[in-house]
């Protein structure tokens, strides 16, 4: 029976692969540039492992398709012939698949190891930061630069959406969560790690260029709100920084003040109402 | 000797045909505890959902093919993709793995029934019951949180629809079901096998069969676990994972993750089970190594259920946990690597015919390695945490379920003719094959590029500037291929599965012990069970006739007369099937009773090939038309006189 539809789509689809293979975006089969140093090692892994598994599944669909080409016939009486391995052929290939095994995890623990840490040269600065997720944004608290806190440990600068942070600084990062697992992955700068309630979660990185770094959560948080639960981190100078945090400090304290006026003048006009409330109740 | 007062008195089994059924049609299906009326349920139903699959995968695929979309409401998005992942995984893949297993495993290791058929029925039952109770909730709300739902995100706090405790339902019951199936499985496989059939001669779909059981009953006891614990929280106010009262959300991710690494296995084990299956049959050679196959599906089986924590390197996890789940999942690359060779190996220096199975197959190999590779790649934790949870690390699975998806059609081809007797249409399974491959490929490749992009899973939309959005319209465009292909092959198989051409017992040239047994098999699978010596008892069987044949003086011949009676048939003792297939193989059957056999058996009630074609016992030509060449004439010939 002839499906001549079938090969037109299939034609066609062939097509469209041709097209996914020739599409540039985002400089196609790269990831984001590294700009941290446990990034890059995570770059060294993903390249390597894109070769090694291509050239793993390429050697075995080949053996398949070459066998079914080269011994591809219709007779069926041809009379069974019988092959079959002896243990030690299984087992000195056993041997060697082991041994490719064994290589592809040691170096896996090789880019692997620590990537949860940018490590710093001596006399580098380290800054933490606070990153708490919720439905569905950040907010990130500098406990360090905050001019007095509320409570301690608990920063009372805070930026939403937007992390800024100075150049060539070790950042650790303390990721929380309040609410429902969320993710931290700016792949610029790192590995993707879970915010998850009641856990507090450490990841480091060294931005070595000052520039917008985009992030996304990818762990599903809800329909409504997922796919905007993004972050920005913003690299900027060491001058910056301390305008940006000089400003955060201001802006509470301008903020507080104001609000302390308004709070005393609310008491003001509440106590004098409550003293002529008084005074009508005599 | 007088006969006996009843018709059925030492071998009841050979006569239960004789009986018309007082039940029919339905009634027959639903209550019978025949494993293959079982197995056929479960394995109709389990089809049905993969086109619900398929087509809420394209559906919800509509919703992505431009940015910033506007076409669906976030939660429909949302339960589109929730319900195409459970039913791809929990409502088609495991039941039909257990479906076809259920139906073929027993045959091929000879049993006549399974050892706890009851239990093998309500398991069907516990599934039909949570695939109902899971669609039922679209009367109402239906699930939006994904796959499994993780805690707190399915705390009643932040879902407090029904829609969850539908997935619970869902899920559980039909997981309790799959349990009740492996216990029955492992009880079969133990006690039922075939005389002389020890495990190194066990049929390759039999070792998967008692590596899916296991993975079945140690992870879906899990899953079981968790999800009561879950309906605690959500119902009782209980606090297993809630943080903030000393509870562990990743608890719940740890044991729902271990259930679906468990059925990631599964599919893995099975499509390499049928594969290793088909291949050698369409080479007509023996499988290179039978033992590395068989140690390779326990291999698989083991070291892929324990690598569950490969989708949770970014979570709370020390790194040594986070090492050791890495050496486990790159080592998988030695068992499968091995399976993939041994393929090569069994084509080399065969006769490959090119049927649908076999393309079929070698597709479904092709998409599985493909997969699989991708995966061993994102086992690194360094890689894992760039792509894990990104499109890119998505669309290694859906390459891994297409592989698998296709496996199970080649294996439909190949034993859909055991269950109907009658040929699956081959022209538009192999347009279908084609058609799916290159689809899932095409949408792999460009959810590949678009994750290295850094998009998301389970996003149900995304924006201009990044920088996804061609990829997305043609990953789209592949995923509505994909569900035309999947729509061919399944009208291809419900139109062959009554309107076929008939075929006969033994299409393929089989060499295991199901194509030993009528098509479709009777109540009891086998009149007569042959000693098993190899893994491939039916080459046996036949090299026993080859060698008769060669070996074989003609008597003088008989003058035309009455037929003998059969009484006096029955009293020579070289009339019995099985006694010639043992002599070949020099040792006596066990169990056959030449005076019953005679007595029970009449020629046309269609016994297997050889047995029939003996059991005649005179010189006329009187053999099944359908029987292959070396039965026919060898039934044709005058038993020898011993």
């Amino acid at each position: 029976m002839r499906f001549p539809i079938p090969g037109r789509l299939v034609f066609a689809l062939a097509a469209l692969l041709a097209l996914a293979l020739a599409q540039p975006a985002n400089g196609a089969i790269a990831p984001d540039a590294a700009h941290s140093p446990n990034a890059e090692d995570m770059r060294t892994g993903y390249w390597v492992m894109l070769i090694v598994a291509t050239l793993i599944s390429l050697a075995f669909i080949g053996g398949l398709v070459v066998a079914v080409r080269r011994f591809r016939s219709e007779r069926p009486s041809d009379q069974p012939r019988h092959l079959t391995a002896g243990r030690g052929f299984i087992a000195k290939l056993g041997a060697g698949l082991v041994a490719l095994a064994l290589a592809i995890f040691v170096f896996g623990i090789v880019v692997s190891n620590g990537v949860r840490e940018a490590t710093a040269e001596d006399g580098a600065e380290e800054i933490e930061i606070q990153a708490v997720a919720q439905q569905w944004l950040w907010r990130f608290g500098y406990p360090e630069q905050a001019e007095g806190s509320f409570s301690e440990g608990i920063s009372t600068i805070f930026s939403y959406g937007e992390l800024v942070v100075p150049v060539d600084t070790v950042v650790n990062l303390n990721i929380r969560s309040t609410d429902v697992i969320h993710s931290w992955f700016v792949p610029a700068l790192g590995p993707q790690i879970w915010a998850v309630p009641g856990e507090t979660q450490e990841l480091s990185f060294i931005a070595d260029e000052e520039g917008i770094y985009p992030g996304r959560s990818t762990v599903f948080s809800g329909a409504a709100g997922y796919p905007v639960m993004r972050a920005v981190v913003r690299v900027v100078s060491a001058d910056e920084y301390a305008d940006y945090i000089e400003g955060l400090n201001t802006n509470l304290q301008e903020g507080q003040a104001a609000v302390h006026e308004a709070a005393t003048a609310q008491d003001d006009a509440a106590a004098s109402e409550e003293d002529s409330a008084t005074e009508e109740g005599e | 000797m007088t006969p006996p007062p009843t018709i059925a008195e030492r071998r009841p089994e050979v006569v239960t045909r004789e009986i018309p059924s007082w039940r029919e049609g339905w009634t027959t299906a639903a209550t019978s505890a025949d494993h293959k009326v079982v197995a056929k349920l479960f394995m109709g139903t389990s089809l049905s959902f993969l086109a619900i699959a398929a087509l809420t995968f394209a559906l919800a695929r509509i919703q992505l093919i431009v940015p910033d979309s506007t076409i669906m409401r976030p939660d429909i998005f949302a339960q589109m993709s929730a319900t195409a992942m459970v039913s791809i995984t929990v409502l088609f893949a495991v039941p039909f793995v257990l479906g076809l297993l259920g139906y073929i495993v027993p045959l091929q290791i000879g049993a006549r029934s399974v050892a706890l058929p009851r239990l093998n029925q309500l398991a069907y039952w516990l599934y039909a019951a949570g695939a109902l109770v899971y669609f039922v909730s679209f009367l109402y709300l239906a699930p939006e949180t994904g796959l499994a739902p993780q805690p707190p995100m399915s705390d009643d706090l932040f879902s407090p629809s029904g829609g969850v405790d539908a997935w619970i339902g869902g899920v559980g019951l039909a997981t309790l079901g799959f349990i009740c199936w492996s216990i029955n499985m492992i009880a079969t496989l133990k006690n039922m096998r075939a005389p002389g059939m020890a495990w190194r001669r066990a049929p390759v779909l039999a070792w998967a069969a008692r590596v899916v059981s296991y993975v079945l009953l140690i992870t879906g006891a899990a899953m079981v676990a968790a999800l009561v614990m879950l309906t605690v929280d959500r119902q009782y106010d209980g606090v297993f994972f809630d943080a903030g009262l000393g509870g562990e959300p990743m608890l719940f991710s740890h044991l729902s993750w271990l259930y679906f690494t468990g059925i990631h296995t599964v599919m893995v084990v099975t499509a390499l089970a049928v594969i290793s299956e088909i291949i050698p049959t369409f080479s007509r050679k023996p499988l290179f190594s039978h033992s590395a196959v068989a140690g390779s599906l326990v291999a698989v089986g083991v070291l892929g259920t324990l690598a569950w924590m490969q989708n949770l390197y970014a979570s709370p996890l020390a790194e040594g946990f986070a090492f050791f789940t890495m050496l486990v999942a790159i080592l998988c690359l030695v068992p499968i690597g091995l399976v993939y060779i041994v393929w090569t190996m069994t084509m080399w220096n065969g006769a490959v015919s090119t049927r649908a199975p076999l393309v079929l197959a070698i597709t479904g190999a092709v998409a599985l390695v493909t997969g699989l590779a991708g995966e061993l790649a994102t086992s690194v934790v360094g890689v894992g945490l760039l792509l894990e949870n990104t499109v890119a690390a998505q669309q290694d699975t859906i390459l891994v379920i297409t592989g698998f998806v296709l496996a199970m059609f080649a294996a439909l081809h190949y034993w859909l003719p055991k269950v109907t007797g009658r040929a699956v249409h081959e022209g538009p399974a192999k347009a279908a094959a084609a058609l799916i491959f290159v689809s899932a490929l095409t949408y792999g490749l460009a959810m590949f590029l678009a994750g290295v992009a850094g998009q998301p899973v389970d996003v149900f939309r995304y924006f201009e500037d990044d920088g996804v959005s061609t990829l997305n319209l043609i990953a789209s465009i592949a995923s509505f291929f994909f569900f035309v292909g999947i729509f061919i092959e399944l009208v291809n198989l419900v139109r062959s599965y009554s309107g076929g051409r008939p075929v006969g017992h033994d299409p393929w040239q089989g060499t295991t012990l199901e194509w030993f047994a009528l098509s479709p098999p009777p109540a009891h699978n086998f009149d007569a069970v042959p000693d098993v010596r190899s893994a491939e008892p039916l080459s046996d069987i036949r090299e026993a006739i080859r060698e008769r044949k060669a070996t074989f003086v003609p008597p003088e011949p008989l003058e035309a007369t009455e037929p003998p009676e059969p009484e006096i048939e029955g009293d020579t003792p070289t009339a019995d099937p099985e006694d010639i297939v043992s002599e070949e193989a020099e040792e006596p059957s066990a169990g056959s009773d030449p005076e019953t056999e005679v007595e029970a058996e009449e020629p046309s009630a269609g016994s297997d090939p050889e047995t029939e074609a003996e059991e005649t016992a005179e010189p006329v030509e009187g053999s099944d038309p359908t029987v292959e060449d070396d039965a026919a004439d060898s039934g044709a010939d005058t038993p020898p006189v011993s």
